[in-house]
């Protein structure tokens, strides 16, 4: 029995997606939900197993046409989907009363249910979130019922708010695989049994590394899966370090050379990190040309020598403003404070 | 440290100039135009260097000012000193191209490097700085449009809060003030772009609010329609039915006349008249006429019935589909209140508050810094102070107090007596006793003091004893003056 496993595609987000991309970025999320029908096609997957949050909030009728369609069009795989806490089963949820295409199998009661494919030998379990958050861990008590030769969990949550889960009772639980969505970076739990694959696209600008979908294969001998990368984009958190040399200018040539080297079709959020010059400014305004970059950050403090500043000037305010700041963190902010002070006082000298 | 001797190759308006200088007070007296402002910025270009300013600064910064037109490169010098008992050759050429600075001690030849801060070790703890605010004194002067006393009161007030004027803690707290405002300034510009995200999904929900109720409007219009078109139907429906009933009636009647007739000829005797059979056939007749009708009655009833259900069947269609229309509009509503929401505060706004944040602390550590600085120095230097203050009034001016809020006062024995009522004479002499004290407690080494131009506003008598006060120092004293009375005072001692 072959299958693929995806989770939190998110359908109907508006992900920030930096300046050049935000615009065509919730068409994409539809875009690679549609790759993956194509590869579920393509190779004859048996089971195309969705773990919740197929949609980023409430499903209007016509998204859910729009998916029934696309999943109406499988010749021979059988897609069996759960709801999670962002498209939970509210009472007037369009969830209720669609019209699924026949090999379409929601599970979307509160309660465990069930489907059993006889001809797979295989049998699907779920639950469905009916309100947005869940601090129950539900799936905790949970066993496999043996009703089939194989049996897969479909859960969704993982935090405090949303089922947590408890990695070593899903282990002795008794199914054969457990399909996992809601945490965004993918993560095997347990090899070849409990994965998050992680969202299909990053929707997040947290949503840092690649993503995809499992696939995998059950069969007597046992489970197989594989990990396989499909977005079409990353969040790329990149870290520069300043040195006293740089300049805005020099920024800017590196943070270029970095992005040719990652991928312009990339979000880049960029840190400036280090100590900078204390006669440099760094405008981060000025720092790009075009590539696509959500944010610059500029976490750089001016290259004073705080220890050797101290000791010279113990007498005075310098000394004595230094020393109310000894201790405390880099990045604080307090480190922000003395920073702020000791340049403010420096560039207060006659 | 004595400085023994300068040579000037080119300075300013200076150029192949030989000073020889020796330990205790000494004056070098000329007229306006002499160079002894020169003179006096080569000393303090020679102990700390000459830095050029930078972008527009630089034009008006000392480099320029000195530089010489001709002969740039000769733009140099040679300064001979004594500190702790050796003696030392500091030469320094400040040209752009040939910038370069050495320094030998003569007594063994020794090679000593100023970039590795030896000089910096023999000036001990002295910088520029420092020596712009306390030995190197000229006259008190004071903004445009500001109290000289009150010049005075805050160069004190800043000198304790700073610990010796370098820094200027108005100045310091005046940029953190801009830098805060120019902070919150950006905040706001964020602030409002979120604000109109938001705000254009409040508009996008109140939009759909709209379509719901107009949608509502129409479903409940077209529900009165429906069943008011209930009524004439039903009335319809009785016309149709009416027809049934004549169709029924008129069948019985003649059913009726008929069995009537047949009775009537069987008791007559069974003949047949024509009256007999006009008798039965009115009956036939009213039988079949009710007949037509009641078949008539059924078929448009039946006919009637259908076209109904279609029509009804059309508007509960039509109801249908307004409903969940609105059912998808009330979810999409929903989901942009959820959007609304979830949307809070930016990045950049919480980046630019925690800013503000270190900016508020910055300035708020800063005053208290200023305040611990200023107990410590108020302590020591005005203590001294006073000393200096008493001895050069012969005693008329006992002690000196100085603070923000008040001023300086100066207390005569009997009163305090605010600056603002002392002479300009007087309010000079509190500097310089301000200055001295801060040299005496700042610096390691005695250092050379020099007073340019500073005596002009003092009597004769108060001259004389500054001068036996310092004197009495064992120090260095370089008096710049464009007059000769100092050198006689000195002379007459």
């Amino acid at each position: 029995m072959r299958f693929i496993h995806i989770a939190d595609v998110h359908l109907g987000a508006q992900p920030d997606a930096g300046p050049l991309y935000s615009r065509q970025r919730p068409r994409e999320l539809w875009d690679t939900f549609e790759h993956v029908i194509r590869v579920c096609e393509e190779e004859r997957t048996d089971l195309l197993l969705i773990a919740g949050d197929l949609f980023h909030r409430q499903p209007l009728v016509r998204e859910l046409k729009e998916v029934n369609y696309l999943l109406s069009e499988l010749t021979h795989t059988k897609v069996v989907f759960i709801a999670g806490n962002h498209d939970y089963i509210r009472a007037d949820s369009n969830y209720l009363t669609f019209q699924w295409s026949k090999n379409v199998y929601p599970l979307l009661d509160e309660h465990p249910q069930y489907v059993d494919f006889p001809e797979l030998r295989t049998a699907v379990y779920g639950l469905s979130y009916q309100s947005r958050e869940i601090s129950r861990p539900l799936y905790d008590g949970l066993k496999a019922a043996g009703r089939a030769l194989f049996e897969i969990l479909l859960a969704h949550g993982g935090d405090d708010r949303h089922i947590p889960l408890d990695r070593q009772a899903l282990e002795r639980s008794g199914f054969d695989y457990v399909a996992l969505g809601h945490i965004h970076k993918p993560q095997i739990m347990s090899r070849d049994h409990i994965i998050y694959p992680g969202a299909l696209e990053p929707i997040d600008k947290n949503d840092t590394g690649k993503h995809g979908y499992v696939k995998g294969e059950i069969t007597e001998s046992g489970v197989r899966t594989q990990w396989i990368p499909c977005a079409r984009r990353e969040y790329i958190h990149l870290e520069l370090a300043v040195g006293s040399e740089d300049t805005t200018g020099s920024i800017r040539k590196q943070i270029k050379k970095k992005i040719n080297e990652y991928g312009n079709e990339n979000i880049y959020k960029i840190v400036l990190k280090g100590k900078r010059n204390r006669d440099v400014f760094l405008d981060p305004g000025r720092m790009t040309e075009g590539e696509n970059i959500l944010e610059i950050i500029d976490r750089t403090s001016p290259a004073y020598d705080f220890e050797r500043l101290y000791e010279e000037n113990e007498d005075t305010i310098l000394g004595r403003y230094i020393g109310r700041f000894r201790g405390c963190r880099e990045g604080s902010v307090e480190y922000q404070a003395l920073c702020e002070g000791v340049e403010a006082l420096l560039g207060s000298r006659q | 440290m004595v400085i023994t001797e300068l040579y000037i190759r080119n300075f300013g308006k200076l150029s192949e100039r030989h000073f020889y200088l020796r330990d205790g007070v000494q004056v070098i007296s000329g007229e306006n135009e002499y160079g002894k402002t020169t003179l006096h910025a080569f000393i303090r270009a020679m102990l700390f260097g000459l830095e050029r300013g930078r972008g527009r600064a630089a034009a008006k910064d000392d480099f320029s000012r000195y530089e010489p037109w001709d002969d740039p490169g000769s733009y140099a010098g040679v300064m001979r000193f004594t500190c702790g008992g050796r003696s030392f050759r500091l030469e320094r050429n400040f040209a752009r191209q040939t910038k370069h600075v050495s320094l030998v001690c003569e007594d063994d030849g020794e090679e000593l490097s100023v970039e590795h801060g030896d000089l910096r070790m023999l000036l001990g703890g002295m910088t520029a700085e420092l020596f712009d605010n306390t030995v190197s004194i000229g006259q008190l002067k004071a903004e445009p449009g500001q109290e000289l006393s009150d010049a005075l009161a805050n160069y004190a007030a800043n000198y304790y809060e700073t610990g010796g004027g370098e820094y200027d803690l108005g100045r310091a707290l005046k940029s953190l003030d801009e830098k805060k405002r120019t902070v919150r300034r950006e905040l706001r510009g964020e602030e409002e772009a979120v604000g109109t995200e938001r705000k254009k999904l409040l508009e996008k929900s109140r939009y759909l609010e709209e379509e719901i109720r107009h949608l509502d409007a129409e479903y409940k219009e077209k529900e009165r329609t429906l069943s008011g078109l209930d009524d004439p139907e039903r009335m319809d429906a009785r016309g149709k039915s009416g027809s049934v009933i004549g169709g029924v009636a008129a069948v019985c009647a003649g059913i009726a006349l008929l069995m009537w007739s047949l009775w009537n000829r069987a008791g007559s005797g069974g003949e047949l008249s024509a009256a007999s059979v006009l008798m039965a056939l009115v009956p036939v007749l009213i039988t079949v006429a009710g007949i037509l009708l009641l078949a008539a009655g059924c078929v448009r009833k039946m006919r009637s019935r259908r076209n109904q259900s279609a029509a009804d069947e059309e508007r509960r269609w039509e109801l249908d589909r307004i409903r969940s229309e609105i059912r998808e509009k009330e979810i999409r509503r929903e989901n942009i209140r959820e959007q609304y929401e979830e949307s809070g505060k930016s990045d950049r706004q919480l980046r630019l508050e925690e800013q503000c944040r270190a900016l508020d602390l910055a300035a708020e550590e800063l005053q208290r810094a200023a305040h611990v600085t200023a107990e410590g120095m108020e302590r020591s230097v005005s203590r001294r102070a006073s000393g200096i203050l008493s001895a050069i009034t012969d005693g008329k001016y006992r002690s000196l107090e100085t603070g923000r809020e008040r001023g300086i006062t100066v207390w005569d024995g009997e009163r305090r007596i605010p600056a603002g009522r002392l002479s300009r004479g007087t309010l000079e002499q509190i500097y310089f006793c301000i200055r001295m004290a801060a040299a005496e407690i700042l610096t390691e080494e005695p250092f050379p003091v020099i007073l340019d131009d500073v005596f002009a506003f003092y009597d004769d008598k108060r001259l004389g004893s500054v001068l036996k006060w310092l004197s009495g120092q064992g120090k260095q004293v370089i008096i710049f003056t464009c007059h000769s009375r100092e050198e006689k005072l000195l002379h007459s001692m």
